[in-house]
């Protein structure tokens, strides 16, 4: 039976079953995973030829690996003969694939290098290198790929503001490079992928979800995300196809309220940024901070943490994070990096943990709603705080007050068009 | 070798540490660090320097502190209720060293469920390693490092004292 989304889509609100219903998220692994762009990794977790990562997008394991020119391939992990997995550590440096079945060794580019007793095949070689992704585009170190080719150009999808965002976070660093190359950490939660966008970029939850972080130390999520004044200087945009932001920057009280110390804790830092983008400047964004904001479907742009939605099964998902290090800020600085990240995110953190309980339970609240698509009584979620305050630019940006569910519209905006074909260009 | 007094001091702190740890007993469990305590879960083998890398978790002794006071609000999402959790500890190996600190490693399994959320059981197999200082006469731990089977895999929520 086809589903048809924009019934269970609407403006001001979207059915549960979209959280768990089965025949829903196969169709995502295909539409969203498989049609359209999706973050893959950083070009700084592939610094040498043939290092290589793993990585699951969707249903499919790709692997993304620096080829023998220096360009980055994102390549199936699957052997183009019968099927098997080339790659299953998370990481590693090879100057070939090797298949443990039969031993077929693909290049870096995953062209047939050789097989074994080759005389028993008269088809030509290239018609059995391993599936590529259709498109790769990479923008200051992060890897997009496009797995079947169709989605149009990556301008597109980006659009000026995930452009803007990746800029803003990048231009933190005092060389304008960040490093992504610290790995991985998986929390595995008992929640629908589609759960995490909202999370990530939801302001209305903070100040209860989060009310034992408040309680216990001193946050800046306290200044900009809790709190009648704070959630009204703070605002919720919706940049469009899908791309979103909590704007902390009206709303921080001091400067360096993002990293959580003063300039002198952190002086070189502030003096190399300084010396790249001048006095004024690196004032101004000593201040901002860097984003936080989610690019669709998959890139959570956390402040100085980096996160992937990752989707498993329809009440199963990785939310998998890394710290940002910023190339050229010097060791200790970029260890305190690694203790902020620790803190804030992941299974033992201070915050994404009490995240995580939340998306479990309303995985547990609405796995019993009626998927019948007909019965639409039931079972609806509601995402219309807001809708009557918003504004909306001449260019499509939605904003309103953080606490606001613009943001969390936003997704859903995108994901019908993702859905229901209209993302096709 | 180590004396048998010596191992039964060592082993009744580990099962007393286990117990405080299952019945999130926080103050008693929190008065049996020094003050340089050190807390070490990362996403691999216990190896490398700990600084350098991006762990699950990775605690001096303020922020076991604040991980403790953050449990003692009452509104720990994730740890509300507690979890119904036991562990057992076995394979002690007992390292005297030269500084009047000892060393240990231990295997343990940890058995929870997730009454917060599905009420999945949720089991944690690994290794810890302890160090121990004696401290006025008792037995206090400056360091615990646990090595999860899992660590290369990703976690569930982790935010009892493991």
């Amino acid at each position: 039976m086809r589903i048809e989304y924009q019934e269970l889509v609407r403006n001001d609100r979207i059915h549960g079953s979209l959280l768990h219903d089965p025949e829903i998220f196969a169709d995502e692994m295909e539409r969203i995973f498989v049609q359209n762009w999706v973050f893959v990794g950083h070009e700084s977790e592939i610094k040498n030829d043939g290092d290589w990562i793993r990585r699951q997008l969707g249903n499919e394991s790709v692997i993304m690996v620096r080829g023998e020119s220096g360009e980055v391939n994102v390549l199936a992990n699957r052997c183009s003969h019968r099927g098997t997995a080339l790659c299953w550590e998370h990481n590693g440096n090879n100057p070939f694939f090797q298949c443990t079945y039969h031993n077929w060794r693909f290049g870096l580019d995953g062209s047939l290098r050789g097989v074994p007793f080759p005389d028993g095949y008269s088809k030509p070689k290239e018609e059995l290198g391993l599936d590529r992704a259709g498109q790769v585009a990479t923008y200051r170190g992060f890897v997009f790929a496009n797995i079947d080719g169709s989605a149009g150009p990556i301008d597109k999808h980006l659009g000026p503001a995930g452009y803007e965002l990746i800029d803003r976070l990048c231009e933190m660093s005092p060389s304008g490079k960040i490093d992504l190359s610290k790995g991985w950490i998986g929390h595995r939660v008992q929640s629908n992928w589609k759960l995490w966008p909202e999370s990530d970029s939801d302001g209305y939850h903070v100040g209860f979800v989060h009310a034992s972080m408040s309680a216990s130390t001193d946050t800046y999520y306290d200044d900009v995300a809790v709190g009648g004044d704070a959630v009204k200087s703070s605002r919720a945009m919706d940049y469009g196809r899908g791309h979103l932001e909590l704007d902390w920057r009206p709303s921080y009280k001091k400067e360096l309220s993002w990293l959580g110390v003063t300039r002198e804790r952190v002086k070189e830092y502030c003096t190399a940024l300084a010396e790249r983008v001048g006095t004024d400047r690196a004032d101004q964004m000593l201040w901002d901070g860097p984003p936080h904001a989610f690019l669709f479907p998959n890139l959570f742009l956390g402040e100085t943490v980096i996160a992937i939605v990752e989707p498993v099964a329809p009440g199963e998902m990785i939310h998998r994070h890394t710290a940002v290090q910023f190339d050229g800020a010097g060791d200790e600085f970029n260890e305190r990096l690694l203790r902020q990240t620790e803190a804030a995110v992941g299974p033992a953190s201070f915050i994404t943990s009490d995240d995580a309980i939340t998306a479990e339970r309303i995985q547990a609240g609405i796995s019993g709603t009626n998927t019948s698509w007909s019965s639409t009584g039931r079972g609806w979620i509601d995402l219309s705080r807001g809708l009557h305050r918003e504004k909306v630019s001449g260019d499509g940006v939605r904003s309103s007050d953080a606490s606001d569910e613009t943001t969390n519209r936003g997704f859903w905006y995108r994901y019908l068009d993702a859905m229901s074909g209209k993302d096709r260009h | 070798m180590t004396s048998a007094e010596l191992r039964a001091e060592v082993e009744d702190f580990l099962y007393r540490e286990a117990r405080f740890a299952d019945e999130f007993l926080l103050e008693e469990w929190e008065a049996l660090l020094t003050d340089d305590f050190h807390y070490w879960v990362p996403a691999g083998r216990l190896e490398g320097d700990p600084s350098k890398q991006l762990a699950y978790l990775n605690d001096n002794r303020a922020r076991v502190a604040t991980r403790i006071r953050q449990l003692q609000t009452g509104k720990r999402l994730s740890q509300l209720p507690n979890s119904p959790m036991r562990r057992v500890i076995s394979n002690i190996e007992i390292e005297p060293r030269n500084d009047e600190g000892i060393s240990v490693v231990a295997n343990f399994v940890i058995y929870e469920l997730a009454t917060q959320s599905s009420g999945e059981l949720r089991v944690w197999p690994g290794q810890a390693q302890y160090r121990l200082e004696r401290i006025a006469g008792n037995l206090r731990m400056s360091a615990k490092w646990i090595e999860l089977v899992t660590a290369h895999a990703g976690q569930r929520n982790l935010t009892f004292l493991i």
